[in-house]
């Protein structure tokens, strides 16, 4: 009797494999991408490295033409700091043009806080980072370009 | 005598006259967290806010620009610029115009820790409305420095994507922004 009903129900079996595996491959695509976590910045490569100058220059002539180019890019950026705005936790470390006041300002990935801390004003360095893209700020009258996640490039 | 009297009160007025220029920073914070029980991942910050204060009437404004939002995981990231939920590439800056409506309890130009009552326009994807929340404001040394903590209803700004509906995301997130003016 009971031979003959597991010929009589073959694809049970596999109905009950292919669900299985499903749930097995749901549970791994949803730990995987609720785990998930980017690269530190400085192991990633740039898709431009620029000079600060250079690069604000472009926003300004045409920033939808700039953003389109660098938003969401990893782009290496160099130039002299001109200001660091240590907060309690963070610090940020900007490039401004002195003659027009526009400026690019980088704020740094956790693990890269203390390198930037040990930099002063009038230091010509390179920092690699994630570009927000650039925008006209109204209370600034001035054109600016924010980063995220960046790090120091050694 | 009156030379001293004199210059001292050059100083008083200069130290006045100071304290009454509109103050800015590039390096405000604005934190937003809208977790839920299903979700912990909708949680980010934007250290390179773009804020004033106007010492002399009250006047506060805040810039944040959407892309600089900063979440640890990249596809949260993904989710909080789309078109289903900031549409940053539409809307690509976040903007608080106000002003502290109580500014005679608060002396911008005098050292003392304070409890402001701001009031003003919150302009969020693209939907403008008034916003009105308290700010701890403390000056010392001639820096002002705010904190203010609140919490928004995502669908009065026109934001509702599906994983808003699901739960995933708070409905009503808090947001933290704090600013120091030197």
């Amino acid at each position: 009797m009971a031979e003959a009903q597991k010929k009589r129900k073959p694809w049970l079996k596999w109905i009950l494999i292919t669900g299985g595996v499903g749930l097995i491959a749901a549970v791994v695509i949803i730990y995987y991408l609720f785990t998930l976590k980017y690269d530190d910045t400085a192991d990633t490569k740039s898709d431009y490295t620029v000079s600060a100058m250079d690069f604000l220059n472009e926003f300004k002539k045409n920033d939808s033409l700039a953003n389109k180019k660098y938003t969401e890019k990893i782009i290496t950026v160099r130039g002299r700091i001109t200001e660091l705005q240590p907060a309690d936790t963070t610090i940020n470390i900007q490039m401004t043009d002195t003659t027009s006041g526009s400026y690019v300002i980088f704020a740094f990935q956790q693990q890269h806080l203390a390198e930037a801390r040990q930099l002063k004003v009038g230091d010509s360095v390179a920092i690699k980072g994630s570009c927000s893209g650039g925008t006209y700020s109204e209370i600034l009258d001035a054109e600016k370009v924010e980063f995220k996640r960046s790090a120091v490039v050694k | 005598m009156k030379k001293t009297i004199l210059f001292l009160s050059l100083v008083v007025m200069a130290g006045a006259t100071f304290a009454q220029k509109k103050k800015t920073t590039t390096s405000a914070t604005i934190s937003f967290d809208a977790t839920t029980k299903l979700d912990a991942l909708p949680k980010g910050d934007n250290k390179t806010v773009v804020a004033s204060i106007d010492p002399k009437s009250g006047a506060v404004a805040f810039e944040a620009q959407v892309k600089s939002f900063s979440f640890a995981n990249p596809k949260m990231q993904e989710h909080f610029n789309s078109s289903t939920w900031m549409d940053s590439d539409k809307f690509p800056t976040a903007t608080f115009k106000g002003k502290i409506s109580n500014l005679s309890e608060v002396k911008l130009g005098t050292d003392g820790a304070y409890t402001a009552t701001i009031t003003g326009d919150l302009t969020l994807h693209g939907v403008t409305k008034p916003l009105s929340t308290t700010a701890k404001i403390t000056v010392a040394g001639g820096v002002i420095t705010t904190a203010a903590d609140f919490s928004i209803k995502l669908a009065d700004y026109g934001v509702a994507g599906p994983a808003i509906g699901a739960g995933k995301v708070n409905t009503d997130p808090n947001i933290t922004v704090a600013a120091s003016f030197k």
